[in-house]
């Protein structure tokens, strides 16, 4: 039986954003009560925030003593990105600024991205992945019908950033999350972005090109990562007041940074998915989540964010341009397209996941510690 | 629905690209009865003019098309060679144009002193006529075209000029004449200067 | 002041885009549909696209996929790569270009030169020379993408294609070819002297500045260029990018 519909109190996240939704006796969903507690956690702002910043910025300039570079980001020309990038140069850290290119690119993108490598002086690594393949295993997603088509270029993302972390033994990976901003996120509309067996296994079966160039984040390169280099992701926004709209303004002004009109709309593709595959097949509206973070972060009032969802994710015309577009690139008729709409949502846990070695072999759990132990010597 | 005549040459598939991009319903014809219950036609035009002119007679759409034309309610733009052909005659060749204009087509004479090279190929800059006919209208700032051409429209009696531009000495290159309209560019293939060309076509 | 087209030059192997270090290793660039759509948004003058292998494995011109490129284009496109035949250059034009390029194929037969010009017109006729030094330093000619010595210079080459019916030649230094050490602009010269149709100059480009010399200096009509527009820097990169400002000579 379905609930009776019911919106946050505080918040625009519903019944429909979550059926597992709950509420206070006030009618506040679970979603204010984490991000409260997660902003009393992890973010800290003022001389709190500073003094932190500095130690891990001191840290970072003192590791990366005589390499190329103290520490690597992700460079998509988005809001986040930009701003982390900003701000590293201000603080005097050296990052290698890396861009994943998987052809879906906007022309907007583009511009911001070689914007902000030539004010601020970055070196810029781009990973063209072959669009072949690329495209091959996007259509794999589709076809297995699971909710999180992004994490093709998530996996991407983060392995190339992480390959180069070992190519140049960067220790600190500088991360765009942040709390203020994009904390809110049900989990039912994400999966593991580093599950490199549920990547594979729903690429075997869906898939034709062999990939030889997507970079997988495997198991040998996982286990140097964590267990040698010891990477650390640095989530530095989480250090510093964040308000979006002043940010856009700051980055406009200072890196001639154009807007997208929507987060993460740099992608062409991560535009039709939220915009159209998201909502249309799986019933999720993105904005709900984000536009609910900024409301608990005090960027915006409910009534704000009501009337934002109020406007249509796409106009009928801009829809129809995107709809063609994105069938010719990945080589769709609109009758396959509208077969993969209508195909029954799947599960990614509906295909093989990666279960660590103890997972797998429950018997051997009782020997963990010293596993652990082991490796670390 | 706004016809593209096919005829036989020229790179329709560009303008029907534009058209598609802008929203606007058309379609490439050479159907006698899509191109009668047309709102609109358009007639290309690339290449030779003489083959140009015995691909269009040849065709079969030619009194049909005269027969609208002389009725002068469907607005009719002619674009590059498709422009030239409304004139009388062309330098390039021997066949007679359909005379809708009083206008022949001459070829470029260049003082060599210049060093402008024939064909005038690339992106020049087009001076609209005040006030601006309208298939200027609105148009952005700066208005520049591509162009790729050996002759160019010279008008008698009547001024028809919409708009010149200047290739070793300022020519017309842009006409109209009540629903009849010729530009000597390829609105098709200069971006946003184009699309507002064709978008202000296809609101007539 | 004129107007001097720039001209993104992308060079196709299979369904992919590469850039070239004088004809050798290509480097994977991405997909060409939407590389194109940028360069469409940003506003370039005019696009050349060269399937570089296409002749070489005498392998047939994919027209559906040049076709996706050019939707993307509201700009002058020019395709070469693979054209033999008066019927395969209609084709080109079909799939929605103005000009074709033939390079290996007028060197063999200039005859089909002027068979697409008379109909087409010569301004939808481009022929692209490929120029290389020799041992001695004297400029030769070479075709199917710089595997083939033609046993000509450049200018007599040029003037034999103009005569031809060409309506354009595009002048390529092999030598210069993705090293960003600006064009070879005796080569370009050179040609542009003993020709009066307009001459692209390409090969070697680095910045506005090159571009400005191949017009001052070597008498170019317009300018091309792939490295610069496809990475964001010498040895850095992927990253499509094009001059914001228009160039006025």
């Amino acid at each position: 039986m379905e609930r009776p519909y019911q919106q946050c109190a505080l918040t625009v996240m519903d019944t429909i954003a979550d059926p597992d939704i709950t509420f206070d006796e006030n009618g506040i969903s679970n979603y204010y009560h984490a991000f409260k507690k997660a902003e009393r956690e992890f973010v800290f702002t003022g001389a709190e925030g500073d003094r932190r910043l500095k130690d891990l910025v001191d840290k970072i300039k003192a590791e990366g003593r005589n390499k190329p570079y103290d520490c690597i980001m992700g460079l998509s020309g988005g809001v986040d990105s930009t701003y982390v990038a900003y701000q590293a140069k201000q603080l005097g850290l050296r990052p290698l600024a890396v861009h994943f290119d998987n052809s879906w690119n906007s022309e907007l993108a583009v511009k911001n991205i070689e914007n902000i490598v030539s004010r601020l002086g970055l070196d810029l690594y781009t990973l063209v992945v072959d669009w072949e393949e690329f495209r091959d295993i996007q259509l794999s997603y589709m076809k297995a019908s699971v909710v999180d088509i992004e994490v093709v270029s998530d996996h991407g993302i983060f392995t190339t950033l992480y390959k180069l972390a070992k190519k140049y033994k960067i220790k600190y990976v500088l991360s765009g999350n942040n709390v203020a901003t994009e904390y809110i996120m049900p989990r039912s509309w994400l999966f593991n972005k580093m599950d490199h067996v549920n990547l594979r296994a729903i690429h075997k079966r869906f898939g034709t090109v062999p990939l030889k160039t997507y970079p997988v984040y495997d198991t040998a390169l996982k286990k140097y990562c964590h267990d040698i280099l010891q990477i650390r992701t640095v989530t530095m926004l989480d250090y510093m007041p964040y308000n979006k709209k002043a940010v856009k303004e700051l980055i406009a002004k200072e890196l001639d940074w154009r807007d997208y009109g929507g987060k993460h709309y740099e992608s062409l593709f991560t535009k039709f998915y939220q915009a159209y595959i998201l909502p249309e097949k799986f019933h999720i509206d993105k904005r709900k989540a984000h536009l609910s973070t900024l409301i608990c972060s005090g960027q915006m009032t409910k009534e704000e964010a009501l009337k934002e969802l109020a406007q249509p994710l796409y106009t009928p015309e801009a829809l129809k341009l995107d709809y063609e577009y994105v069938l010719k690139k990945l080589g769709l008729s609109t009758s396959a397209f509208e077969a993969i709409m209508k195909l029954p949502p799947k599960k990614h846990t509906d295909y093989p996941i990666e279960r660590g070695v103890f997972d797998r072999f429950p018997v051997l759990r009782p020997l963990k510690p010293l596993a652990r132990m082991i490796r670390k010597v | 629905m706004l016809a593209i005549i096919d005829y036989g040459v020229g790179n329709l598939t560009s303008i029907l690209n534009m058209f598609k991009r802008l929203g606007v319903e058309a379609s490439i014809t050479s159907d006698l009865a899509t191109i009668r219950k047309a709102g609109k036609l358009m007639i290309p035009g690339v290449g030779h003019f003489d083959k140009c002119m015995q691909n269009f007679n040849a065709s079969g759409l030619r009194p049909a098309i005269e027969e609208i034309k002389a009725e002068g309610n469907t607005p009719i733009l002619g674009i590059c060679v498709g422009a030239q052909m409304m004139t009388r005659r062309s330098e390039e060749g021997v066949e007679n144009g359909l005379g809708w204009v009083e206008a022949d087509t001459v070829r470029f004479q260049l003082d060599p002193s210049l060093g402008l090279k024939v064909p005038h190929m690339g992106w020049t800059d087009v001076s609209a006529a005040q006030p601006a006919s309208p298939l200027f209208k609105n148009i952005p700032e700066e208005p520049r075209f591509y162009f790729a051409h050996s002759y160019h429209f010279r008008f008698y009696g009547e001024d028809l000029s919409t708009a010149t531009c200047d290739y070793g000495y300022s020519f017309t290159c842009a006409f109209q004449k009540g629903n009849l309209f010729g530009v000597q560019f390829h609105p098709e293939k200069s971006h946003r200067f184009g699309m507002s060309i064709l978008t202000n076509f296809a609101a007539l | 002041m004129k107007r001097i087209r720039i001209i993104p030059a992308l060079l196709l192997i299979n369904d992919g885009l590469y850039k070239t270090v004088q004809f050798k290793n290509p480097g994977y660039v991405g997909d060409p549909i939407n590389t194109v759509k940028i360069f469409n948004e940003k506003g370039a003058d005019e696009v050349v696209v060269l399937d570089i292998t296409a002749t070489r494995d005498k392998k047939p011109i994919n027209y559906r996929k040049i076709a996706e490129i050019a939707g993307e284009a509201f700009m002058p496109m020019a395709y070469g790569g693979g054209i033999k035949t008066f019927e395969e250059a209609q084709k080109v034009f079909n799939a929605g270009y103005e000009k074709v390029i033939l390079n290996s194929a007028a060197a063999e037969n200039p005859a089909l030169v002027g068979e697409i010009a008379r109909v087409y017109g010569s301004q939808s006729v481009v022929v692209s020379i490929d120029g290389k030094k020799d041992w001695l330093g004297r400029y030769k000619v070479y075709t199917a993408n710089g595997s083939r010595s033609a046993g000509k210079s450049p200018d007599v080459y040029a003037q034999e294609m103009e005569a031809a019916g060409a309506g354009e030649i595009l002048i390529n230094s092999i030598d210069r070819d993705g090293t960003w050490e600006g064009y070879d602009l005796a080569l370009v010269k050179m040609v542009s002297k003993a020709v009066s149709i307009p001459v692209i100059a390409c090969g070697g480009a680095a910045g506005m500045d090159d571009f400005r010399k191949a017009i001052t200096e070597g008498g170019a009509s317009a300018v091309a260029a792939g490295s610069m527009f496809v990475y964001q820097k010498k040895g850095m990169g992927v990253l499509i990018s094009f001059p914001a400002q228009s160039l006025k000579v």
